[in-house]
């Protein structure tokens, strides 16, 4: 399963939806599967993608999607434990979970030697989770989960693709326009 | 009104309702507050840097944030600061605990708590030092306006000679 066509499929159910985006591959590829005003693009805080996910959850009714990174989420394994107790049902977080640091040169990454990140969710009281590696099974797992309460965990095992183009770098304007989608000030 | 009172209206005042926070045994006396007030919704976050992550994300959604950590936490969160608030300008108040200042007893406090405002001075981030409760309403309401106008980071630095600090 490519994290490209993966994304999109995403897209398709998402509707305006808020998505915040991990750094890298992730933010370029969700700007090219479908660029919207609900794209909380990352650039740099590794780490932070669920964070600020679960923020956004804690702040609105709607459902909040995390595309987070193995990598990534490695980094801030406790952001995982904080969701399980805060418990916001609207939230949804998938890892793209490609068993490596991608970026950096294909390192190995932890959960290529047997750290099981949806066993991490469930022992951090996350109620829904599932491990998915095909496109039809993410389908039905997505589709449930924005029909069902959570918080949801999805680790999604993916392989590489090609690296498409760097999306614009543009924090301040992803945060403005996110913000004005919510019917607020953007600055 | 008590340090930790003025800081609990200056929140109120600037509708920032979400707060997530690292325990610290002085801003206990503000967070433990804030944990008892419904208007709040206080988040525990493992980390300092998942504590602004979050901040940011209620932001975001048009919620205003502020964070609490003790100065040693507060090297924890810089990169998040620096890649993530300074960039997309995200007005999020710092309440941090200041060690390493008059009183402090534990020589691992000193070194961080000494560098936090070289650190944020580095950032372009405006921060406020805290030593006693004079003026200290106008203060806090007016780092928060500043905080909100230049869509930065502030800090207020809450010292031992504020709050009495931690006794050895």
């Amino acid at each position: 399963m490519l994290r490209f066509d993966a994304t999109q499929l995403l897209l398709r159910y998402a509707a305006d939806y808020p998505i915040v985006s991990n750094l890298g591959p992730t933010t370029d590829e969700l700007w090219h599967a479908g660029h919207r005003d609900r794209n909380f693009y990352t650039y740099g805080n590794m780490g932070l993608c669920s964070s600020i996910a679960l923020g956004m959850a804690l702040s609105t009714d709607q459902p909040v999607i995390s595309l987070d990174g193995d990598g990534s989420l490695l980094m801030n394994l406790g952001a995982i434990a904080s969701i399980g107790r805060e418990q916001p049902p609207n939230l949804i977080v998938v890892v793209w979970d490609n068993e490596q640091w991608g970026q950096t040169g294909h390192q190995a990454s932890h959960t290529a030697f047997g750290t099981d990140l949806e066993k991490v969710a469930q022992s951090c009281s996350i109620p829904q989770t599932a491990t998915v590696d095909n496109l039809e099974d993410l389908e039905g797992v997505f589709q449930k989960a924005l029909q069902t309460p959570g918080p949801w965990f999805i680790v999604a095992k993916i392989t590489e693709g090609e690296y498409l183009p760097v999306a614009p770098i543009e924090p301040e304007m992803t945060l403005y326009r996110f913000r004005e989608s919510f019917g607020v000030s953007g600055v | 009104m008590p340090w930790n009172d003025i800081i609990v209206q200056g929140l109120k005042n600037w509708d920032t309702s979400l707060i997530a926070y690292v325990p610290d045994v002085s801003i206990d006396r503000v967070t433990s507050l804030i944990a008892d007030d419904p208007y709040f919704h206080l988040v525990s976050a493992t980390r300092e840097e998942e504590a602004v992550g979050i901040a940011v994300g209620a932001y975001a959604t048009g919620r205003n944030a502020a964070v609490f950590m003790q100065s040693s936490g507060f090297g924890n969160s810089v990169n998040a600061i620096a890649s993530l608030c300074i960039p997309a300008r995200t007005p999020i108040p710092i309440f941090l605990n200041l060690r390493g200042g008059p009183g402090e007893f534990n020589i691992a406090q000193v070194p961080m708590g000494r560098a936090v405002r070289p650190i944020l001075d580095t950032l372009g981030l405006v921060h406020f030092t805290l030593e006693d409760e004079r003026n200290m309403d106008k203060i806090v309401d007016g780092a928060i306006k500043l905080c909100h106008a230049n869509r930065q980071p502030v800090a207020i630095c809450l010292t031992q000679l504020l709050h009495g600090g931690k006794l050895a």
